[in-house]
Order: C-alpha cells, then sequence, then structure tokens
C-alpha cells in the first residue's frame, strides 16, 4: 500500500474500487472491515484534497518551464 | 509633333507614355476576369489598397503586375471577401478578380480592380486544406492524437495562447473560479496566435511543452472568441501534423463557428471557445470527483448494512439470552412444586401412618384397661393392698381381696397347690394387644 503522498490518482481509484469490492462481497471480516473503511477514508479525504490544493512542487516546475518558454519567445522577437 | 533643337524628331516621355496610354486603351479597353496570386498588400492612409499580383511556376514568378483597389470599392469588395472565406484579403492568396488596364505616365501600367469573387478563393483554400487533411489521414496521423486516453484528473494544463489574444482571460477566470474549488496547476506558454509567424510560434510552444511532458496532463489551444478571421495559421500541415503526433491530448478552443480548422480535425478534442474548453476541463476533474463520491457511498451502504446485520443478530442473540434466565426460572419452579408437593405427601403419609400407629396403640391400650379386663370376667387379688401373681406366697389363712367387676370380695385361703398353673394361663391371656405395636 503507498503512502499517500506518493499515491496517483489511478493508483487512488483503484484502491478505493478494490476496497468497495471487498466490501460488497460481504467476506470480509468485520475486524478488518474497520481497517479497510478507515483506509478508504484516508484515500478519500487524499483525493478531494489534492483536487483543491495542487501541490507546490508541479506549481514550481511548471512555472519555470514557462519563464523558460517566455524568455524563449522574447528571444525570437 | 514639336521640333527639338537636334536634328533628329523626338517624343518628349510624357508624349510617348501619351502613346502608350492611348495603344493600350484602344487594344485593351474591357475590363477582364483574371486569376492571380496576391504577392503583396498594402493600405495607404486613404484606405487605397495597393497589391502586388504575380503568376507563379514553383518558386519562381513568371508575370507580375501592380494594381489597385481605390478606397471607395475596396470597402465594399474586402468586406464582402472576409464574409465570405473568414478571412481577408492577404498576401498568399490566390484571387479571381475583374481589373481594367491603367496607365499612369508617371506611376506606368496597373491593374484597377472593380470585383473580386470571393469563390474562387474559398475553392482554392478548401482544395489546399483538402489536400492537408488528405495527407494527414494517408500518413495515419489524423487521429492518433485522438487515440490517446484522456487524463484521469485533467489538473495540469500547458496552456498554448497569446496574453493579447480575446478569451485568455476569460479561461483563466472560469477555470480558477470553477464553482467546486478544483485548483488547476496551469503554465502558460505564450505564442502568436494569428499572422504569418503564428504557426512557427505555436511550434515552438509545443516543442518546449514536449520537453517537459511528464510534469502536465495535456495541453489547450486556446485563441480569442470573438475574432474569426485569420486561421490560415492552423490549416497548415506542419502544425496540424505535429498536434496529431504530441504524446499528450490537445485540446483547441480556437474560437470561431466556420468549418473546423486542420488543426481542430488533427487535435484530440476540438472545443468551441476557450470558456468550453474551461468547462471541459472543469468536468473532467468532477467526472473523477463523482467516480470517487460514488465509491465512498457504496462503501457507506455496504457497511451500513453489514451493521445493520451484525446489530440484528445481536439484538436477536440477547433476546434468545434475556429469554433463558425466564425459562430457567420456569423450569426450576416446576421442580420446586414437584418436590414441595412430594413433600407435603410424604408428610401426610407419614402423619397419617403414626396416627394409625397411635390409633392402634390406643386400642391396644384400651384393651389393657384392668376395667375391661374385669368385665371380660377376669379379677384382680390383692394381698395386704399388692396385686398378687404367684400363688406359693400365699398360706392357709392368709387373708386375700379379689376385685370383680362389681365389687370386692374378700377371703381366708385354704390352699395355694393348684393355684400356679392357673396364674400362668391367666398372663398369658392378658397379653394380647402388645404384639401389633
Amino acid at each position: 500500500m503507498p503512502k499517500n503522498k506518493e499515491l496517483t490518482y489511478s493508483q487512488a481509484l483503484k484502491e478505493l474500487e478494490k476496497i468497495v469490492t471487498d466490501i460488497e462481497s460481504e467476506e470480509v471480516d468485520i475486524d478488518i472491515l474497520a481497517e479497510k473503511i478507515k483506509r478508504a477514508s484516508q484515500i478519500l479525504t487524499f483525493c478531494k484534497g489534492k483536487l483543491r490544493t495542487a501541490e507546490d512542487e508541479v506549481k514550481k516546475v511548471l512555472a519555470e518551464m514557462g519563464d523558460k518558454a517566455d524568455t524563449e519567445a522574447a528571444d525570437e522577437e | 509633333m514639336q521640333k527639338i533643337s537636334s536634328e533628329r524628331p523626338a517624343l518628349s516621355l510624357s508624349q510617348l507614355n501619351g502613346l502608350i496610354k492611348s495603344a493600350i486603351l484602344d487594344t485593351l479597353p474591357d475590363q477582364y476576369w483574371v486569376v492571380a496570386e496576391i504577392a503583396d498588400l498594402k493600405l495607404n492612409q486613404k484606405g487605397h489598397c495597393y497589391l502586388e499580383l504575380v503568376e507563379k511556376e514553383g518558386n519562381a514568378a513568371i508575370a507580375q503586375i501592380k494594381a489597385n483597389i481605390w478606397a471607395y470599392e475596396y470597402r465594399s469588395i474586402g468586406n464582402r471577401f472576409l464574409k465570405a472565406t473568414n478571412e481577408p484579403l492577404k498576401q498568399g492568396m490566390k484571387i479571381l478578380f475583374l481589373a481594367s488596364l491603367l496607365f499612369h505616365e508617371v506611376y506606368g501600367l496597373s491593374l484597377n480592380i472593380k470585383d473580386i469573387d470571393p469563390t474562387y478563393t474559398m475553392g482554392e483554400m478548401a482544395r489546399k486544406k483538402k489536400e492537408v487533411l488528405d495527407r494527414l489521414r494517408r500518413e495515419g496521423l489524423i487521429d492518433r492524437n485522438k487515440a490517446l486516453e484522456l487524463p484521469l484528473v485533467p489538473q495540469r494544463i500547458a496552456v498554448i495562447s497569446s496574453p493579447t489574444a480575446a478569451g485568455y482571460g476569460d479561461f483563466f477566470n472560469h477555470l480558477d473560479n470553477n464553482p467546486y474549488g478544483y485548483s488547476f496547476v496551469h503554465t502558460l506558454f505564450p505564442a502568436l496566435m494569428q499572422g504569418q509567424d503564428a504557426e512557427g510560434s505555436i511550434l515552438k510552444a509545443l516543442a518546449a511543452i514536449r520537453k517537459q511532458k511528464s510534469a502536465c496532463d495535456l495541453v489547450v489551444i486556446i485563441r480569442g472568441g470573438g475574432s474569426v478571421i485569420d486561421l490560415n495559421c492552423f490549416d497548415g500541415y506542419p502544425l496540424a501534423a505535429e498536434v496529431a503526433n504530441f504524446p499528450l491530448p490537445v485540446i483547441t478552443g480556437i474560437g470561431h463557428q466556420k468549418d473546423d480548422t486542420v488543426v481542430d480535425i488533427a487535435a484530440h478534442t476540438k472545443m468551441k471557445t476557450p470558456t468550453a474548453v474551461a468547462e471541459f476541463l472543469i468536468s473532467g476533474m468532477r467526472s473523477f470527483e463523482e467516480n470517487i463520491l460514488g465509491l465512498e457511498n457504496r462503501i457507506v451502504t455496504s457497511v451500513e448494512e453489514l451493521l445493520r446485520d451484525e446489530r440484528q443478530s445481536l439484538i436477536s442473540f440477547a433476546q434468545r439470552l434475556s429469554l433463558l434466565p425466564i425459562r430457567l426460572a420456569a423450569v426450576h419452579r416446576n421442580r420446586l412444586m414437584i418436590i414441595s408437593r412430594d413433600i407435603q405427601g410424604r408428610v401426610k403419609q407419614l402423619m397419617q401412618h403414626e396416627q394409625n400407629r397411635l390409633t392402634r396403640a390406643e386400642q391396644a391400650i384400651r384393651h389393657l384397661d384392668p376395667a375391661l379386663v374385669l368385665r371380660r370376667g377376669y379379677s384382680i387379688t390383692t394381698l395386704k393392698g399388692k396385686i398378687l401373681r404367684d400363688a406359693a406366697l400365699l398360706k392357709s389363712g392368709m387373708l386375700i381381696e379379689t376385685q370383680l367387676q362389681n365389687g370386692t370380695v374378700t377371703s381366708i385361703v385354704q390352699s395355694g397347690k393348684e393355684i400356679r398353673k392357673s396364674a400362668k394361663e391367666q398372663r398369658t391371656d392378658l397379653l394380647p394387644g402388645f404384639e401389633g405395636a
């Protein structure tokens, strides 16, 4: 199970789908159920948060790229 | 003709030019429909339009002439052309025009354009566009970008546009003020969005994005919504091919109502306006969130169901448990009742038994009552006040007293020999009644 910070959207979605299938199959033990719900809740919180607060890291990288493109374009002129 | 100082007769230049002028007008007096390419086009301050027209074979001009459209006509001709083709008259276009010849003594020969038939140019443009599209199809490029999957969450967006382009501000406002509060990471890669240099400029921007493609989810090319003119730069092969080949999905919002440009067709998704592109991206984010919210709901529902079932079985178990003491108590009460009834019975029985014994003893005792014995004919003999049981104690002349049922007899002993035997018999008779006790 990857830590939240390294989780991609598609990994998150896959893990959530797996949990749902497990729970819906009703084969899950009630004690494990608590664990699964906790994990699902973590993933949901993570995803909802990530949708609303894009990572600063990415912003920085993209901003640098933008600057570069800016200067390149300026050079052209 | 004027004579000049020299011997030879000579014409002044104006005379010659006058001759040329009349010769041309005499020989070519009409208006002609002509096809030519615009090599250059300028408008002066008065609104007159000056053109350089060529006919080319390959890259070489095989014919060339100046032309003009007077301001008065240019206004209507230019507008009609723009309306029909969505493009202004400009360099590189092939046009079919109606013109008459002009010869000016100072400026020389030129054409005066009276009308332009835009359908020819449209056909020409359509033919060029079709050629590009055919080539893209032939090379298998036309659907290549469409084959890419849209990102699960379109959050990191590389934007190609010009900050001066109309619709640019709308796009970012719309994106950043979305009602769900989604946060987009968008980076502008500035490019010219119209004019001759637009294609090269957009290609450069794409090249810059390509270098950092892992940091982006998709590419957006946007241009203002208002102006519908000058879309030529989106119909060329090089840009369309690069868009088709691009490793990230390309979304266009070039803002025009008429036919799609070649770039629109080669892109992954074509939207009408920059705002529509923003909507599209927001809906992509929303779609992902709805997806996970749906999963959340399913989890909640399942867990509630599971818990309800568990609770139900707990309740029924508890009910069974709570009934158990009552049942146990009932069982024990029954047993107690049985035991107590048992005990009562036994006690009664025992009492009865004892009662019987008592009754029998009473009867036996009653049998022994001396009065009864006397009534049956027995008698009690006393010697000096003591009951006499042994005749051997008697001597002649002794005085004994005999008690009968009724009354007492006093006797004097004569002999006592025979009495012992009869006394023994008497005793045996006295005993019955004690045996059953």
